[in-house]
């Protein structure tokens, strides 16, 4: 990966007085893979974007794009194509003159300017609309126009900033696929900023979870999925339930021996484990029967269910543990009633010890 | 038919029904009442204005453009008008020339005491321009601005530009910021990224605020009054010392034209704003 590495960012800081807005992130983006941040608000995310693109400057460390230092550099002078939450088209502007923007300004001749104008229009599924202008299109047009712009002049990384965050959820998705698509056929170095992990993981290759103005944990949806390293990536990314585990052997592989939920068995542990442990149990790991395979038995009684269409909120009070959030098949989940002392299986494979520090804060 | 609703209604809701028409013919009324009662003067200006007297009848005894001939042949009205043009045109370009800085400075920039500028742009709205123009008139002795034309520009500034500093304020407020960004990121410099964006959106609400302050200097009866010497006769001026040395009824022709001049130059910012839209 050394050799193909489109961003590189090194020990980058940003203080605004006493306040750390970004503290010492070091991460690389190869060529052609799409990187999301992701992290609550105030979390350090836009923060990092806005150095890259270069509407801010760093108080420390530097940023190469392409192997070249940009920390410094305008924003004009980067080759960065960037896409806004508020879509940020030029309203007295045709559709056509909002993508050729780029392409003006870098002074390619007329002809060409069309052609690419047509190409990008294509792309985004957006053919026939040249001369329209943004007022007369909806969010999710006015969004892909806005990304047709970014991407027209070819620059060496795509930015975007919560690009989906002002649209509804069906148009959400939809949009979500335009940009898969569109990556997958451009293979361009893309940076996604968002709050929302589902979204992270239906587009990422690699998701970059942010806290505090640290960067927390780097890696694919998998692996932060099913070795979340800490509590937070376990509860923010992961959703899952954290109860308190008490460690009473751990082994070199990998694995401990804890007590929990009124049970002592052995299972897998991630990171580190600083702070107090806790067991991640994930909302759909929770099953009716008992599975064939080594099992956690969760026993507790249905506080409140809630019926999502194909899936059913469980709500479980369960002893020494406190509450418990379970989502569950809705059809053989009908048999729980509210008020019901059940007891629910965790197959073991599927749950994970955490620490609840930060591996990167030294607990 | 058991399905219709029944129109009955309960005493209470018949009340309510009532109070409602009643609140709502009294609105109307009132309304009538406040249009006639501000518009009237001015129709009855601009029927005054084709009398053919030599003086103010109820109702004229003939009819016929006299007024306006005798406007167009006094040089002494004549100058009056030209006077106020020059004098409202500089103002005019003033104003956008100190509200647009300013409201970068407010609305861009992370200036310390942003929103004291704002509140300080806009305070002679707010005070009375009798009171402005004394304080002017103390400072002007002081300059020997007084009767002079630079001084009438330059207070008459002060009373329009806030004005235009509003109008353009507002019309800022409805660009956002990622636009010069997005046009930075695909390569404009930062020169070219205001101009060719923002100040290219702002250009109807400036336009707009350079009307409105030609207008405000044009209409300026109070300042000049204090600071117009002997020698500076703005058409106001001149309208006042007509009507204190017996009433001539050319003032309702110039009533009239001022008034469609103004209308007119509205409708312009009007449209102007709406396009900035």
């Amino acid at each position: 990966m050394t050799a193909d590495i489109a961003l590189d960012i090194q020990r980058v800081s940003r203080r605004f007085g006493e306040t750390v807005a970004l503290d010492e992130v070091t991460l690389q983006v190869a060529r052609g893979e799409f990187l999301t941040l992701l992290g609550p608000s105030g979390s350090g995310k836009t923060t990092l974007l806005r150095l890259i693109v270069g509407f801010d400057v760093p108080t420390g460390g530097s940023i190469l794009l392409g192997g070249r230092d940009i920390s410094r550099l305008t924003p004009a002078d980067r080759s960065a194509g960037m896409v806004f939450q508020n879509y940020a088209l030029f309203p007295h502007m045709t559709v056509a003159d909002n993508v050729a923007y780029g392409l003006k300004l870098r002074k390619w001749p007329k002809e060409r300017r069309r052609e690419r104008v047509a190409e990008m229009l294509e792309l985004v599924q957006l053919g026939g609309y040249q001369d329209r202008y943004p007022r007369q299109l909806s969010g999710g047009q006015q969004q892909r126009v806005a990304l047709a712009r970014a991407l027209a002049y070819d620059p060496e990384i795509i930015l975007m900033d919560e690009p989906l965050g002002a649209l509804d959820r069906a148009l959400r998705i939809e949009m979500e696929a335009v940009i898969r698509s569109i990556h997958r056929k451009l293979r361009a170095t893309m940076i996604y900023v968002t709050h929302d992990q589902q979204e992270a993981l239906a587009l990422s290759d690699r998701i970059a979870i942010m806290r505090h103005g640290r960067l927390v944990d780097v890696g694919t949806p998998e692996r932060l999925y099913e070795d979340p390293g800490s509590t937070f990536v376990a509860s923010f990314f992961a959703n899952a339930n954290l109860v308190d585990a008490q460690l009473l052997e751990r082994r070199g592989d990998g694995r401990a021996r804890v007590r929990a939920v009124g049970s002592e068995f052995e299972c897998r542990t991630s990171g580190p484990v600083l702070g107090r442990p806790k067991l991640a149990l994930r909302r759909r790991s929770f099953r009716l029967a008992e599975p064939d395979g080594p099992s956690i038995p969760i026993r507790g009684r249905v506080a409140e269910t809630l019926l999502f269409g194909d899936e059913r909120q469980i709500v479980l009070d369960v002893p020494d543990a406190g509450r418990v959030v379970a989502l569950m098949e809705a059809r053989t989940s009908a048999v729980l009633g509210v008020g019901d002392d059940v007891q629910l299986h965790v197959p073991r494979d599927e749950t994970v010890v955490v620490g609840e520090a930060d591996p990167d804060q030294g607990a | 038919m058991p399905d219709t609703p029944t129109t009955t209604r309960t005493p209470a809701e018949r009340r309510r029904h009532l109070s409602d028409l009643a609140t709502r013919a009294v609105g109307g009324v009132v309304v009538t009442a406040a249009a006639v009662f501000l518009l009237a003067p001015a129709l009855l200006t601009i029927v005054l204005s084709f009398s053919g007297d030599d003086r103010f009848n109820w109702p004229p005894e003939s009819w016929g453009l006299r007024q306006y001939e005798t406007l167009l042949e006094s040089t002494d009205w004549l100058d009056a008008i030209w006077l106020s043009i020059r004098i409202a045109l500089p103002v005019a370009l003033l104003s956008a020339l100190i509200a647009v800085p300013a409201v970068i400075a407010i609305s861009r920039s992370r200036l310390p005491g942003r929103a004291l500028l704002q509140a300080a742009g806009v305070v002679a709205l707010i005070i009375p321009v009798s009171a402005f123009a004394v304080a002017v008139y103390g400072v002007f002795v002081q300059l020997k601005l007084i009767g002079t034309y630079v001084g009438l520009v330059l207070a008459n500034t002060v009373l329009a530009f806030p004005l235009a500093l509003v109008v353009t304020a507002a019309a800022m407020s409805r660009v956002p910021v990622e636009l010069e960004l997005a046009a930075m990121t695909a390569g404009a410099g930062r020169a070219r990224a205001w101009a060719g964006i923002t100040l290219r959106l702002l250009a109807p609400a400036i336009l707009a605020g350079c009307v409105l302050s030609f207008i405000t200097s044009f209409d300026e009866a109070v300042l000049i009054n204090f600071l117009g010497g002997s020698g500076q006769v703005t058409l106001p001026k001149a309208i006042f010392d007509s009507v204190r040395f017996g009433v001539d009824p050319v003032i309702t022709a110039i009533a009239t034209l001022l008034m469609v001049a103004t209308s007119l130059l509205m409708l312009i910012a009007l449209r102007l704003r709406r396009s900035g839209r």
